[in-house]
């Protein structure tokens, strides 16, 4: 028992280097919560915050594990340390209402990031802000590239019968982005005169391995009538890719044209070898860097100016990072 | 006698292949609603994406059968996919996880891949076998440990947690390729099968498995080293999900610290349809490979005919609960 209580003190003793990172009070701080930390996209932002705060401001990055009670603790728990700011990704974006009324209370102001609160809450208080991408923008541009690929390619019409057979791989149903994506990228579609059939829709999570699996039992199902396969995201559509690969597409001239959305590294690859069609960029970079350089403003309780943040404040609140469109003709640019 | 078919018999026969009945009646279902899945090519499908299950599942099994789970394995396949991935990409790919690594064997990472889980799993079994720990427990502790330390990994620069692409074709020839018609994936999971069912019938290792699952009590007493037998089989689990981890990131031709999520379920929920009993010492090789197939056919074949994706949610834990009960009463009969 008391070699236990030895060990034990020891162990805490040897842990006080880490938790001691959190505890220094000089500088301005900022609290951070990323909804969930195994996002892709949202680990690029993350990370680009951090780079944006070296040297500025101490950042506090917490992971909300896609729980928003979860992030509802850790917003009290920085309110309770008295951060200068925070910059908060919403698990639920409707969620953002209660955090800004404990944000108001203690008069720390708040940037909301990639989940657009509703605009009633971000109404509430004055001291709010929202930076993010249009999610519909990335829907819209994904489509775009089918259909500018269906008016060059008129083979591309596999059964000739003028009418665009696609399968949707959805990411988590009811996530914003997934819903929207799905929507935009085919009503682009329609809103140019194109006729179209959805062979089917399926979810799959947001996860390379799943999607592979739904995608070699779609192409079982139906194969030669899909003409187009749309991903919400590049790792549904490179699963997508393998998929097809094992039945023998991208060789001899087969070809289908995949988009997905994020431009990652592995994306841009399959661009450059001809697999993937196109992609959209979701803009980590500058996302990251506007989300910083606003909550770094309203932390030393200035009022954030286009100028101060070098980021267009559209309604005195939102600052729209565009997407931006990538195919064969412009991926290395994002290498 | 060949015509002897008493009501007794039949209900036996039906209960000790109940497993197998509920398989065909899926087939039969589905090949009603749409009879293109009689097919050698789906048949290859589901036994390409039922192959990295099972090795994990066989993995899986050994620890159920001393009556615990590891909740830790779903998590060990990220961390194995990312590893193996992670110094297994092509040298001209641009955003290589190593920039400078020199081409390695094939077998060099992938064995360290195996390594990692093997290490873990003796870790595992010693906090079960030593500190008595619960098997349950004890693995929801490393299930976060690994998840921390793999996105560590993940997270170094220059990755930043950018998926891993760009894989070595050698290396993809193990989840993707063929050797005929038979794909090199099924081969390895069929080896592992056959392996594992050496391991477990013909080997005192394998029998001291069954008499700690089935009675620990009775198998100190006739001799057996308990300690020694939960810390082998653990190292055989973890050493089998990291492979099917290795073998995941080849099938799909990339990996993320996300990979892997949520599989240590499927691997229970299949060891628990294919017959293996929770509560300890009942279990078979041909059982656990049963109760893979169905899963992989159910996801399979529900995507095929294009059910939503919320009731194959449904459907699936319906089979789950119908299965276990059906199969169960065969033992409770026998007390």
């Amino acid at each position: 028992m008391k070699k236990s209580i030895v060990i034990l003190c020891l162990a805490l003793v040897l842990m006080t280097p880490l938790f001691a990172q959190g505890s220094k009070d000089e500088g301005l701080q900022i609290g951070c919560a990323i909804y969930k930390f195994d996002d892709t996209f949202m680990t690029s932002v993350r990370n680009a915050i951090s780079a944006a705060s070296t040297g500025k401001a101490k950042i506090d990055i917490v992971d909300s594990e896609n729980s928003q009670a979860k992030q509802n603790e850790k917003v009290d728990m920085f309110i309770t340390k008295g951060v200068n700011s925070l910059a908060i990704n919403p698990v639920d974006r409707t969620a953002a209402g209660v955090i800004i009324d404990k944000a108001k209370k203690a008069n720390i102001p708040v940037v909301f990031l990639n989940k657009e609160p509703l605009p009633e809450d971000l109404a509430k208080w004055d001291r709010v802000y929202y930076v993010g991408a249009r999610a519909e923008e990335s829907g819209t541009m994904s489509g775009q590239i089918i259909a500018d690929y269906w008016k060059a390619n008129p083979s591309a019409d596999r059964n000739g019968d003028g009418i665009l057979q696609y399968i949707m791989l959805k990411g988590e149903p009811g996530h914003q982005d997934a819903e929207l994506r799905t929507e935009f990228s085919i009503k682009v579609l329609t809103d140019s005169g194109i006729k179209i059939e959805k062979l089917a829709e399926d979810t799959a999570m947001w996860d390379r391995p799943k999607a592979q699996d739904k995608m070699s039992s779609f192409i079982a199902a139906y194969g030669d009538r899909i003409e187009a396969v749309f991903a919400n995201n590049d790792d549904m559509a490179l699963g997508a890719i393998e998929a097809l690969k094992a039945a023998g597409y991208f060789k001899g001239g087969k070809f289908l044209p995949v988009v997905g959305v994020d431009a990652t590294a592995p994306a841009l690859q399959a661009l450059e070898e001809g697999t993937l069609l196109g992609t959209v960029l979701n803009d980590a970079k500058n996302q990251g860097q506007a989300t910083f350089n606003l909550a770094y403003d309203l932390a030393q309780g200035k009022v954030p100016t286009d100028a101060s943040i070098g980021y267009k404040i559209t309604n005195g609140k939102y600052v729209w990072v565009p997407y931006q469109k990538v195919t064969k003709d412009n991926y290395k640019q994002f290498k | 006698m060949l015509f002897d078919l008493s009501k007794k018999k039949i209900q036996n026969f039906i209960m000790q292949k109940a497993i197998f009945l509920v398989l065909l009646m899926l087939v039969v279902v589905i090949a009603i609603i749409n009879p293109k899945i009689l097919r050698l090519v789906v048949l290859r499908d589901i036994l390409m994406q039922s192959s990295t299950k099972v090795i994990m599942a066989l993995g899986m099994m050994f620890v159920i059968l001393t009556g615990g789970v590891d909740l830790g394995g779903g998590r060990l396949v990220g961390m194995a996919a990312v590893i193996s991935a992670s110094m297994l990409q092509t040298p001209d790919y641009l955003r290589r996880f190593f920039p400078d690594l020199p081409q390695l064997p094939l077998f060099v990472p992938i064995v360290m891949a195996v390594v990692v889980g093997i290490l873990i799993g003796v870790l595992n079994g010693t906090i079960v076998a030593k500190f008595k720990v619960p098997a349950f427990i004890a693995t929801l502790g490393s299930m976060l440990i690994i998840y921390g330390v793999n996105s560590i990994y993940f997270n170094m620069p220059p990755n930043n947690s950018q998926p891993i692409g760009g894989l070595r074709p050698d290396f993809t020839f193990l989840g993707s390729g063929s050797i005929g018609f038979v794909p090199v994936i099924v081969i390895f999971a069929a080896l592992v099968s056959i392996a594992v069912w050496f391991v477990l019938n013909k080997t005192v290792f394998g029998k001291n498995v069954y008499a700690v699952g089935g009675n620990a009590e009775a198998a100190t007493v006739s001799g057996v080293n308990i300690t020694h037998t939960l810390m082998g089989l653990f190292a055989v689990c973890g050493g089998l999900i990291a492979l099917s981890g290795v073998l995941e990131a080849a099938r799909t031709g990339g990996a993320t610290n996300n990979y892997g999520n949520g599989y240590e379920l499927d691997a229970i929920a299949s060891c628990v349809v294919g017959g293996v009993s929770t509560t300890g010492g009942v279990g078979s090789v041909p059982g656990v490979i049963a109760g893979v197939v169905i899963f992989s056919f159910i996801n399979y074949g529900l995507t095929f005919v294009g059910v939503n994706p919320y009731w194959q949610s449904i459907i699936k834990g319906m089979i789950i609960v119908a299965a276990v009960s059906f199969d169960i009463r065969k033992y409770v009969q026998k007390k």
